[in-house]
């Protein structure tokens, strides 16, 4: 049995310190790379390489203006990326939310192969998709164009996106498609005035998901992408090469690749975090 | 039940399936489309030699690529080093997840900033976190890691230019960025666990590592396996974090096999050797999916 004495409140209270200092030291070693990444984009010239390192300091926006200003290849870079990754995003939830509805509420023949497929189609490692894809897309005169990367980063968004979905519809009561069967509603309108509504959480955060997938993806762009189409995440290169080494603007690009994922983080933490670990814990 | 009823009924069955198929079509031939043919061309071209720079001679070579590959010490290099970085950083991640998880699972305060704060390094650009890894975190003096290690006493360290410093740089740069994944899912495993069995095995158990280690580490095993099923397919296919912060060197310590494959095919532009190692990496990664998928059937009955 357990005594309750003064020994046992001061361990209790040593347990809480050391919770409290750990929690410190994540937030710490977690956030602050990042918290420094926008830090140091803010900083003068020779600010960035003052030692000791400054955290206070009087900001300023001139990488900014030099990341913009002194080449057009970010900014293009920043409206390829958003043009790129809202396509992907779109097209990716036509394919995926009513495959995921189907594979969670309608019973098919193949369907537990097909799921499986899709599955699988997600462990495909990308530099095995690539080659072969730069080698056709050389053939036919496709690089540098945007249905090519669209195409392929939807390899990546397509898979997850399908078994989200599925482990959001099966959260939804089957009486949902009964009702609407009973009033004479085909399947189809059934899932489109019925089901959707009630999923749109689900199709959300997907949305979220397949766009910063997009946003992010750097292998399949530096292969695929030239003067034209080059995404912001092979844009940032220029800024470090072996010639010269420029933190500040690139810091500040790194911070506005980073500023819409951060924004978003901010406000969706929860479901995202649900999202991350639904396909794990559910299993 | 009348046979008007029945016909009605399977009428409405079939309409369901052909629904069911309609629903799924668009994505399954996108899918067979973009990723099978492209993968059995993959290993169409493993077996030509494509050379873009000397294309002269190119052509059918049957398991040439695979002979020259077996002799390639730079490939067995490159195997080793996947090996090694797969294995170091899902160890450390479900370590170090585990302990967190373990530490914090009782609710506290402050859980939507450590949240927030875990969330990030796993969906900002892994382009980013490798270049800001290499400039303002391991520069000699100036990169933040270094300047603390100089600080404590340790001194400056040449994270990215010794190749035992640049492989251990590297699992460090993934395990920062994946651990959040193991601990979150952890997390979620042990507050998804019953309340009361729980309570009553911990009035069975004398110290709190019999306790973790015979009554909550059990509960655990499906999600252990699924978080290492995860994580192994990641480190696997890692590319973007590694290829900004040493791009596979200095020299060849850091190009694991992914690495190898990509340098290969694009800056030497050999397509054919290429594909044959690409080749490889995928009967790797199904192999090792294939044992996975086999283990956690095994574990959930």
């Amino acid at each position: 049995m357990k005594k309750q004495g003064p020994k046992l409140e001061v361990l209790k209270w040593i347990g809480a310190a050391v919770k409290y200092v750990l929690f410190a030291l994540m937030i710490l070693i977690w956030a602050f790379p990042v918290i420094w990444v926008i830090l140091t984009s803010f900083k003068g010239r020779t600010e960035i390489f003052t030692l000791p390192p400054r955290i206070f300091f009087s900001p300023t926006l001139e990488h900014y203006i030099e990341a913009f200003l002194r080449t057009g290849d970010i900014a293009h870079g920043i409206l390829n990326s958003i043009l790129v990754a809202t396509i992907t995003t779109i097209l990716t939830l036509l394919v995926a939310v009513p495959a995921g509805y189907a594979f969670s509420r309608v019973i098919f023949r193949f369907r537990n192969q097909l799921s499986f497929f899709a599955l699988m189609t997600q462990m495909a490692p990308p530099i095995g998709l690539i080659i072969p894809y730069f080698f056709i897309l050389s053939r036919t005169r496709m690089l540098d164009s945007y249905s090519g990367l669209i195409a392929i980063h939807m390899t990546l968004t397509v898979p997850f996106s399908i078994w989200l979905m599925i482990t959001y519809f099966q959260d939804l009561p089957a009486s949902l498609e009964e009702s609407a069967a009973i009033d004479g509603a085909s399947p189809f309108t059934a899932f489109l005035r019925v089901v959707l509504p009630t999923a749109w959480g689900g199709v959300g955060v997907t949305a979220i998901f397949a766009f910063i997938e997009s946003w992010n993806e750097f292998l399949y762009a530096v292969v695929l992408t030239g003067s034209r189409t080059k995404t912001v995440p092979v844009a940032i290169f220029s800024f470090l090469t072996t010639e010269e080494s420029l933190w500040g603007p690139f810091t500040a690009t790194g911070v506005t690749i980073m500023a819409p994922v951060i924004f978003v983080a901010l406000f969706a933490q929860r479901q995202m975090i649900k999202g991350m670990t639904l396909g794990a814990t559910k299993g | 039940m009348s046979v008007a009823f029945k016909t009605k009924k399977v009428e409405y069955q079939k309409q369901w399936e052909r629904f069911g198929f309609a629903m799924i079509s668009p994505s399954m031939i996108f899918l067979l489309l973009v990723t099978t043919v492209p993968l059995v061309s993959l290993f169409v071209m493993s077996c030509f030699r494509i050379d873009l720079t000397y294309p002269l001679g190119n052509g059918w070579i049957g398991f040439k690529n695979y002979l020259e590959m077996m002799k390639d010490a730079r490939f067995w290099h490159s195997i080793r080093l996947t090996a090694i970085y797969t294995f170091i950083t899902v160890t450390l991640q479900v370590v170090v997840g585990l302990g967190l998880a373990m530490a914090f699972f009782r609710g506290f305060r402050g859980q939507g900033l450590m949240r927030v704060s875990v969330l990030l390094p796993m969906i900002l650009a892994p382009v980013v976190v490798g270049l800001a890894w290499r400039t303002l975190i391991l520069t000699p003096e100036y990169g933040i890691l270094d300047y603390v290690s100089i600080l404590l006493g340790f001194g400056s360290k040449p994270w990215l230019v010794d190749p035992t410093w640049a492989m251990i740089s590297v699992v460090i740069i993934h395990t920062w960025q994946w651990t959040p994944f193991a601990f979150l899912v952890f997390l979620a495993s042990l507050n998804a666990i019953p309340q009361e069995p729980l309570e009553a095995a911990l009035l069975d158990t004398r110290t709190s590592w019999q306790r973790f280690r015979y009554v909550i580490l059990p509960m655990l095993r499906p999600a252990i396996i699924i978080v290492i099923i995860f994580r192994t397919m990641i480190a696997l296919r890692a590319f973007a974090a590694i290829f900004s912060a040493t791009g596979g060197g200095p020299g060849t310590a850091t190009e694991i096999l992914n690495l190898y494959a990509y340098r290969v095919s694009f800056n030497s532009l050999e397509l054919g050797y290429g594909a044959a190692l690409g080749t490889v990496l995928l009967f790797i990664t199904v192999a090792i999916s294939l044992i996975f998928f086999r283990m956690r059937r095994s574990s959930t009955g």
